[in-house]
Formats: structure tokens, sequence, C-alpha cells
């Protein structure tokens, strides 16, 4: 019975001792609970994103073109507000610049391209659209009854937070309770199988690609709220910090195993140490010793790129929770 | 000729058992040299195992192995290949993307001289020899991929022939050849017979066994039922030994019942023909209650036929009614939705979802018909598998349990469970019983018989003569793409089926392959001309709208600038064609220039420091490659995920040994040597095209150059080969972190400063002059010369970009737009190469 037990709780050893100490050094150090919360924006709209990056990593498939969608998305936006149009036309068109970028990316995956190499293309097409469109200007002034998107809170929560968990919840009904997330899990373990076994295999895939497409697009506008300006380098680089939560979390990247409620792990995981380390990296006052301790930028990195590798290694060696 | 003291080869009481299926058990056997020993057996017996065995594909579980009387054990196939042990699998695994020549070359290790030099000229020669012997017009140029599966196995055994081996053992040879080409293959076995060659022959074909054999050895479910002379046997007896004496005396072949004619039409197929024309004109009906066996040889077009009415392939012509209904079936939705479901034929690759639980490979098909919401029901989905795991007795410890600790035949049950919750009309089952054990074999026939009870159309295709003739009610034959004839099993025998399956003139009636009609440059040829063109028209065009371009400044410039890009492009190109992908170049590239510029700085004379900086850099780099190898195969993690961690823990290191700060003031011995002059060329120019010139020697001209590109054509086959996939991913790895650093060392050079972003997101530039170069993302494929045209052009349009005073943004644009035309280019290519 023990045994079971431990075999059950052994993926989440390590991963759950980290987030507790991140955790622990986080809350040591908080004076003011509100700009902790604060400080969590940046990883609300990182952990939107890796809800359905979840799903597609889940099919075997990735999608490297978010950071070039959210920099396409956020330059549209500024245009079409510059153009004289209120915020609200130009932020519905701005979904729908992301619906067509999802579409490009699914119409390219159904042509049977290889996912990697798709959006590897165009993650270039949609940073140089933008760089393009905005001739590399960033478009300021936005007004604030837009900013409030990306810069207010509701009882305290940052909106960022708030997309997170209503994106994370809604993706999570789908991927685990519906025909749809059954699907997913299928493709992921065996292609062709799914083929033979009736599964709309293009559709579920090209619906991902375009929901992440939209996600993009909705992430974009409260990144661009809450820089208060349009940038064309927006999101840049995003893409891997939202596959490193996914990975973190224990979903596989060859698809079949892991799911939503490890990709919350992830997230957890990667925004605390993120936020707990910039407090390290300003300096700290531990009990027992007078003389302040502080943390590098580069410390942060390396500690950051061995936790992606050491508990991809710790999950791969304990991933007996696969599937549904 | 029977008279050798010491057998060839002496197979010794070798047992070996796989989870759930005891597929050997205590089987001997034993090969004379200028002998044909026929292996015969029913599917299932223990054939493919045995000859696994003897190939050094598996060990046996016990039991004993004698080579020319002394005792063996292979540790991989490659070592029995080198002591003379040939084997021809009927399942060819190829290097797709490798020359046929090189294919054959690659089975036997590549032919090298000192240091891994490859002896090109020898590979081709054998490989003309080869293609001489077989008398056939083929380019040993040409990729493998695009030989059909008979050539494969013609090539193969011309290979074999010319190998000199001492034993060859060949699995059912004839089953993808046609009539010339078998008499070909006879005319080489005896050959190799006179040579004193011992010839282990597996085959179903009671005609060649008869014909060729010197010696029979029968199996059944895993034992050795019967061996001795062919003389001694006939083929009546033959047969009462593979199907079982007992069963074979008492058997009344389809017993009567209700005359088919008389029930319901469930599936009716009139004249359909497919796309591909792998079949042509046929027609089949199935009635309720009745279980149609559907007999052919492999390639016959049955499985073709049963795909295509379930919509996995298309149809040309011809109707397809299900319950009176005629119907359009484009897609397998479709065809369950019309109330037909298909059990393919193989289980691991095609039915089974192996790390999911049973429950979740038991419901998938029928989630529409469990709920109508989109929302699942796991009790409804429990309760469903439970009805069905009682019905078909599947025996599993929970409905949790990944199907992957199953057993074969549980496992092949719950595939079946999964199509019988989506209650068909008709149900097509494709070698229900292939690699299930005798007791869950004979429950499967159970099951199928009540479900024909129960008015379902059964149609049951098989290439296992006494199944179809003991458990269906009427035979389908198909031959050649057509139906051959319909049988009563009560009213004919095995031999006139047999008869009827088998081809007539076989080179007539087979369809031509489609690949057969197409010619001409090879693609690589292809991509690498088109891209030279479009650098052409680059160069054309930007000549004629500036003065400035076609000057010796201007494009000096640009190649020297292109010089880091493409060193970087051939280290992205090395790990691509291995079969990986690293993200970390750019931080090498900086982590290495970083060291460089560290030990530049060192207050020592720079006479020293230069050499040893430049060491220190390419010594940093390669390591930094290996480490991610070695993270990737030790951890059993993908490459992307080790390279997306490292890129982050490279960068941090180098911020560690800087300090964060820029590197500055360096020697001008340094800085300057880049851009020396020496008849109108630079030193970067030369360096990147001495790169270059290794990456070539590297890639074509090594045996570990070819073993990356064969790993990254076809992991399967390398292992078959005895390619190691760590030393070859160290290789490649280490050589891509060693043309990071070399780019890092000369862009340090050029630009006399290092600061802690340099190389920032150039791995992505680097993947992408290698795809638009035509390197295959997915391995195997590519050229240096295309790798270094897509860096220059690369290049060429961010110089564009400057003299057309064109704002810098649309740089990134036309990247984007030129890899995406490379990508669906290459798309493209692969899709005419089939």
């Amino acid at each position: 019975m023990t045994s079971i037990v431990l075999r059950r709780a052994a993926p989440y050893l390590l991963p759950c001792t980290l987030l507790a100490a991140a955790a622990a050094l986080v809350a040591s150090q908080v004076t003011r609970p509100a700009a902790v919360l604060d400080m969590w924006r940046p990883w609300g709209e990182i952990g939107a994103l890796a809800t359905v990056m979840t799903a597609i990593v889940l099919t075997g498939g990735i999608d490297l073109s978010v950071g070039s969608m959210i920099a396409l998305s956020s330059v549209s936006f500024g245009l079409i507000w510059r153009q004289g149009w209120p915020v609200s036309i130009a932020a519905a068109a701005t979904l729908g610049v992301g619906l067509a970028c999802g579409t490009v990316n699914a119409a390219l995956i159904a042509l049977g391209v290889a996912p990697l190499v798709a959006t590897l293309a165009t993650m270039a097409l949609f940073a140089g659209l933008a760089m393009a469109l905005s001739h590399g200007e960033r478009i300021a002034g936005l007004p604030d009854s837009f900013t409030a998107w990306g810069q207010d809170s509701w009882f305290g929560v940052p909106h960022q937070l708030l997309l997170f968990l209503a994106v994370w919840f809604l993706a999570w009904i789908v991927v685990h309770h519906t025909r749809f997330g059954r699907y997913v899990f299928a493709i992921g373990e065996n292609r062709l199988a799914a083929e033979f076994a009736a599964v709309p295999v293009r559709r579920v895939e090209s619906m991902l690609y375009v929901a992440n497409g939209v996600l993009a697009a909705l992430v974009a506008l409260v990144y661009t709220a809450r820089g208060g300006a349009a940038v064309p380098n927006a999101g840049m680089g995003i893409e891997l910090q939202t596959i490193a939560c996914v990975v973190v979390g224990g979903t596989r990247v060859t698809g079949g195993s892991g799911g939503l409620g490890r990709t919350l792990l992830g997230v957890a995981i990667m925004s605390l140490l993120d936020i707990g380390l910039q407090f390290v990296s300003r300096k700290i006052y531990v009990p027992w010793s007078d003389v302040p301790w502080q943390l590098n930028a580069n410390a942060r990195l390396l500690l950051v790129g061995s936790l992606v590798i050491g508990l991809a290694i710790w999950n791969e060696r304990f991933s007996s929770a696969r599937g549904s | 000729m029977h008279d050798a003291t010491v057998p060839l080869l002496e197979l010794v009481d070798i047992t070996r058992s796989f989870p759930g299926v005891v597929a050997l058990d205590g089987v001997s056997l034993s090969l004379a040299a200028g002998e044909v020993h026929a292996v015969v057996g029913e599917n299932g017996a223990g054939k493919s195992t045995l000859i696994n065995i003897i190939a050094g594909l598996l060990a046996p579980d016990a039991g004993q192995m004698l080579f020319c009387g002394r005792g063996v054990s292979w540790a991989n196939p490659v070592e029995a290949r080198r002591q003379g042990i040939v084997t021809v699998h009927q399942e060819a695994e190829l290097f797709p993307t490798l020359s046929v020549a090189e294919n054959m070359a690659l089975e036997q290790g590549l032919p090298t001289g000192a240091a891994g030099w490859v002896r090109w000229r020898q590979i081709y020669d054998k490989a003309s020899r080869a293609v001489a012997l077989l008398g056939e017009p083929l380019d040993i140029h040409e990729s493998a991929a695009r030989l059909g599966v008979g050539q494969r196995h013609m090539t193969q055994i011309a290979a074999a022939v010319l190998e000199r081996a001492r034993v060859l053992v060949l699995d059912e040879p004839t089953s993808a050849l046609t009539a010339s080409e078998t008499d070909w293959l006879f005319a080489q076995i005896e050959r190799l017979k006179s040579a004193g060659v011992g010839i282990i022959y597996i085959s179903h074909r009671q005609e060649e066994i008869f014909r060729l054999a010197d010696r029979i050895t029968v199996l059944r479910d895993g034992r050795r039922v019967w061996s001795g002379l062919r003389k001694s046997i006939d083929r009546g007896q033959l047969v009462q030994y593979m199907v079982g004496r007992e069963r074979a005396d008492g058997l009344t072949y389809g017993l009567a019942r209700t005359p088919p004619s008389r029930l319901a039409s469930r599936l009716v197929v009139e004249c359909v023909t497919a796309a591909d024309g792998r079949f042509v004109d046929v027609s089949l009906t199935a009635r309720a209650g009745e279980i149609v066996g559907v007999y052919g040889l492999v390639g016959s077009g049955r499985s073709e036929f049963a795909r295509a009415i379930f919509g996995l392939e298309r149809l040309d012509s011809g109707t397809v009614k299900v319950d009176g209904h005629a119907r359009t079936i484009a897609n397998p939705a479709q065809a369950v939705s019309a109330g037909l479901a298909y059990l393919p034929e193989d289980r691991l690759r095609q039915g089974v979802f192996r790390g999911l639980s049973v429950r979740a490979n038991c419901v998938l098909s029928a989630l529409r018909l469990l709920t109508k919401s989109p929302l699942t029901s796991v009790s409804r989905e429990r309760s469903a598998t439970l009805e069905q795991i009682g019905a078909l007795d599947i025996k599993c410890r929970d409905i949790q349990q990944p199907i992957e600790q199953l057993s074969g035949g549980n496992q092949q049950k719950v595939v079946l469970a999964r199509w019988l919750l989506t209650r068909p009309s008709v149900l097509i089952l494709d070698e229900p019983t292939r690699g299930v054990d005798v007791g869950a074999k004979a429950e499967i026939h159970r099951i199928l018989r009540r479900l024909a009870d129960d008015g379902t159309a059964v149609v049951m295709i098989s290439s296992d003569l006494p199944e179809v003739m003991e458990h269906s009610d009427r035979i389908v034959v198909f031959r050649a793409g057509r139906v051959a004839g319909q049988f009563i099993p009560a009213e004919t025998t095995p031999e006139t089926i047999t008869v009827a399956a088998l081809p007539t003139a076989p080179a007539s009636d087979l369809p031509a392959p489609a690949w057969a009609s197409r010619r001409g440059f090879r693609p690589v040829v292809r991509s690498e001309m088109a891209l030279a063109a479009a650098l052409a028209a680059m160069f054309i065009l930007l000549g004629l709208s500036t003065d400035s371009f076609f000057t010796v400044g201007n494009l000096l410039g640009l190649v020297s600038s292109a010089a880091v890009l493409t060193i970087l492009s051939l280290g992205a190109a090395f790990i691509i064609l291995a079969g990986a992908i690293d993200i970390s170049l750019g931080s090498q590239l900086a982590l290495s220039a970083a060291v460089t510029g560290i030990v530049l700085k060192l207050p020592y004379p720079a006479a020293a420091t230069i050499p040893l900086g430049i060491l220190a850099g390419l010594a940093v780099g390669t390591t930094l490659g290996l480490a991610n190898a070695t993270l990737s195969i030790a951890g059993r993690i993908h490459p992307i995920v080790v390279t997306l961690g490292t890129m982050t823990i490279y960068r941090g290191l180098l911020i560690s040994i800087t300090g964060g700060d820029t590197i500055t003031d360096l020697p001008r011995a340094f800085t300057e040597w880049s851009s020396v002059q020496r008849f109108g060329i630079n030193a970067s120019v030369v360096l990147g095209a001495l790169a270059a010139m290794a990456a070539y020697l590297g890639l074509s001209h090594f045996r570990w150059g070819r073993h990356v590109l064969a790993l990254g054509s076809s992991p399967t086959a390398a292992r078959l080969v005895g390619i190691s996939k760590a030393r070859t991913w160290l290789l490649a790895f280490g050589a891509g972190g060693l043309l990071a650093s070399l780019a890092g060392v000369l862009e340090l050079s050029q630009t006399g400063a290092m600061q802690s972003g340099m190389g920032t997101a150039y791995e992505l530039q680097a993947i992408a002059a290698a795809v638009i170069g035509g390197v295959s993302i997915s391995g195997g494929r590519g050229s240096v010369l295309g790798v270094c045209l897509g860096a220059l052009l690369l290049s060429s349009i961010y110089n564009a970009v400057v003299l057309w005073q064109i704002s810098g943004h649309h740089y990134a644009l036309i990247t984007g737009v030129l890899l995406l035309a490379a990508v669906l280019t290459d798309r493209a290519w692969r899709k005419l190469e089939g």
C-alpha cells in the first residue's frame, strides 16, 4: 500500500519540493503582497499561452510562432487604433489577425509540413510582418481605457492572472473532459492508429493551431495594455518560456503524456522561481549573518536552465501518470 | 552434398518468449553447407523469431547456436553479418534518403581505408555488379525511397550473393516478386547451393518449397513438429503438420448453416477501383450472419481494398452500399457513421495506443455514441469497457492499466472491443489473429462467429489459409488487384484456393508501380540549382539597381559577413542531418567567443594569447556541443528540451565569466587577421571556405559523416546495421559546437568586441539557412553546398536591404517569406518522391 502511494507521489516529489522552496523564498521577502502580485503579470500572460501549448505538445506538435503572433497582433492593434478606430473595434480586428495567423499555421501543418518547421517559418514571417508594418517603431499614447486592461486588478487580482486562470480552466475542461481532449491524447500517443480509429486528426490539429493564434492575439492585447504601447518586438522569446513551463510541468515533448494540471505546476514553479530570484538578486538579509546575500543574473540563468533539464529528466524517469 | 561432417549452422533447443507468448519453445534446426532448408509454419508459428535470432536481432532466452561447430552468440546483426550470415528480411528497412548503392554498402558496413575514408569507388563498383547481376536497368545513384518492394528485395539478394555469404536466410523472398524475378531468384539459389552456401528459406508457397528445399522443418505454435528430408513427405502431410494432425483429421470446413443468399445484404461493393490502381474493378457482398473470408497474398490488394472502403485511401470509381443505402466514404469518421468498422492488420502501429489505458483504448471510436454532448462521461465509458471485458473475456488487472502491459491477444481483443462499441453493421478484420497466441486465436474465432450469428456481416481478411478455410462461410480470393474467384469452403480444397491466389502471369498482371514513370534530376541537385538561380537573380537585380553592388569592397563585405552565418549554419546542419536539433548554438557561439576574448586580454604577449585564445574558444564550443548530446542521450530527453535549457545555462555561464561586461580593446593582430587581404580575398572568406570544405569532406567522405546522415535517414535501419546513436550524436553535436565556436571567434575578430547579448537568436537564422539550403528538418537529407548557398542568399538579402536603403525591418519579412517558400518547396518535392 505504501509502495503504491510512493510510486504515485514520486513524479511530484522534486517539482513540489522546488515549488515549496521558491514559495518560501518569496514569502520570506514579501512585505507588500499587492506588489508581489504585480510581479506575476508577465507570468499570467505566459501561463495563459502555456495552456493551449500544452494541448499542442500533447498531440506531438509545437508552436514556435506564438511570440511573433503576439508581435504582429500588438502592431496591428496599434496601427488600427492610430487610424482613428475605437479601441473595441481595434481589439476585435486584432483577434481576427490572430485567427488568420493561426489559420496559416494550421494550413501548413494540414499540408503535412512538420509543426516545428512550419511554425519556425511563420515565426520569421509574422515577426517580419510586424517589423515591416510598424517600420520598427513603437506606437505609444494608447488611451487609459485600454491600458487599464493590462494594468488594473479585479478584487486585488491582476487581470493577467484572471486571464490565466480562466483560460486554464477552459483548457482543462476541453483537454480532460471532452471528446476533443481524448482525441488530443490519442493523436499524440499514436497518430497513425488515431487515423485508423476514425479520429478526425487533421481537424483536431487545425483547431488547436487556430485557437493558439486567437489566444496569442488576446494575450497581445493585455501585453500591449500593460506596456502602454504597441511594439514590434513584443513577445520576443516568449515561446521558449511557454514551452519551458509545459516541459517543466511534465508534459512529454513527443506527445501523448501530460496534461493541464502538470502545466499549472510548471507555471507555478517557473514563476515563483523567477520572482523569488528577483528578490534574491536585490539583497537578502539572512537571520544568521550580518552580511547581505545576493545572487547575480548569471546564477538566475544557470538555475532556470538547469531546472528545465533536471525536471525534464526527472519527469521522463517517473512518467507513470500517462494519458487518461 | 549432405555428407558434411559438421553442420554449417546448428540451433539447439532454442527458446524465446515475449510477454504473454512463448514464441519459440526448444526448437532445434541444422543446416548443412550447400543445402536449402525450408522452414514452414502458419503465421505466429515462430518463424520470424527464429530468423531474428539467427540474424542477431534477438537473443535466445535459452539454447545454443553453433556456427561451423563453434558456439556463438551475436551481440548485434552486424556481427552475424561479418561472420557470413546474411539475412534478407521480408520488410526491408531502408535509408530512404540515401542512394541505392550506399544502402547496399551500409548493410555490410561501409568499406573504408585509413581513418575511416570511405571508398566510394568500391561501393559503386559493387553496386554496379549487383545491378548487373539483376539484369535490370536500375540507377544505383537513385535514392532508395524510389525502389519498389520487389526491387528492394532483389538488390538485397544480389548484394548478398556478391558478399560471399556462408549462410543466406531468405524470409518470404518471392512475396513481392514477379514471375521472371522469381525465376532469377531460383537460378541464384541454385548457384549459391553449388558454391556451398547454406540457405534457410521461409515461404508460404508449397510449390517453391517442394521445388527448392532439400530439407524441411515445420514449426507450429513455437514448437518443431516435424523435420526431415523433403523426399520423405508429401504436400498433404506437410499441411497436416502445419495445421495440426488432430485438427486436420476431423476438420469439416464450413459448417452447414442458412444458405447465405437468403440473408439480407449488409455490405454491397460494386466495381470499385483504387485511385492509385492497386486494385481494379472489385465487387464484394457481405450478408448479415455470414463470415466472408478474404484470402490473397501480400500485395494482392486485399488490405488496400479494405482501407479504401473504410475511407483511409481514395477510390476512383465504384459504389459502396451499407444496409441498402449508397454511401460516399471519404474518411473513417464517415465510414463509422455508415456502420462500418475496420480492425487494422498491424496492431502495434495502427491499432493500439500503447501508453493509454485499456478504457481510453476501448472507447475511443465510440465516444460520439456514448454521450451526445461534447463532454465525456467517465461512468458510461467505464461501464461500456467493463461490459466488453466481460463479453470478450479480456484479461486485465484494471481498466486504468496501460494497454501495453496486456498480452498480444488481449490487446487485439481491446481493439476489437473498440469497434464493437460502435455497433457496426459490417465488421472488416485484417489479419485478426496475427501475432496472437493459440488460446486467444480460438477465442477470437468464437467471438466472430457469435457476432455473425447476432446479425453482423463479418469480413475476415487473412493470409492464413487454414484460418480462412475453417472459419468462413464464403471465401473471396484476391489476386493481383482483382477478385480471382469465390469459393464455398465445404466444396473446395486448400490447393484450389492456393492456385487461385497465385499470380499466373504476374509481370503483366501487376499494376505498374507509380514511381516507375518518374525520372529526372535527383531532388538535392534540383534544390541546389533552384537556390543558385535565386542567388544569381538576386545578384543581377542588385547589380542593375545599384552602382555600388559590384564594387570589390561591397562584395567582399557581403561574403565576409556571410562567412559567420555560413559556418554556424553548417554546424546546425550537422545536427539536423543526424535527426536532432540544437537551439543553443547562438549561446555556444557567444560563450566560446567570450572565452577567447578573456584569454586574449591576459597579460601575456599577443603571440601566445592569440593561438591560445582561439584554441580555448574552439575547445569550449566543442565541449558545449558534446554536453548537449550527453544530456540528451543519458537523460533520454528530446534534444529540443535539452538545448532549451542549455541555451539559458550557457548564457548564464557567459555572464559569470565576463561579469556582464563588454570585452573590447582586443590585440590588434587578432582583430585585423580576419580582414587581411591576399589576392582580393580576405581571411574570413578563406576560413568560411575551409570550414565548408571540411564539412563536405567529413559528411561525404568519412564513415562517421555517412553515419550521421544514415542515422537521420532512419534510426531503425541504423540500429539494424549497428550504427550507434550515442556515438553519432556526440559527433554531430561536437561538430556543431566546434563550428559554432569557430563562427564566434570569427565574429569576435570582425567586430572587435564581445557583449553578453552576442549571438542571440543566431540559431534560428542558422536553422533557417539550412532549411532554405535544402536540409530536411527530419534529418538524413541535405548537402554542404546547399547550406552554403542558403546562408549566402540570406546574407545577400541583408545586403540588398542596406543597398536599397529599405528600412532594415524588411529583412526579417524577406527571411520569413523565403523560409516559407523553402518549406513548401521541400514539401512539394517530397510528395513527388512519394
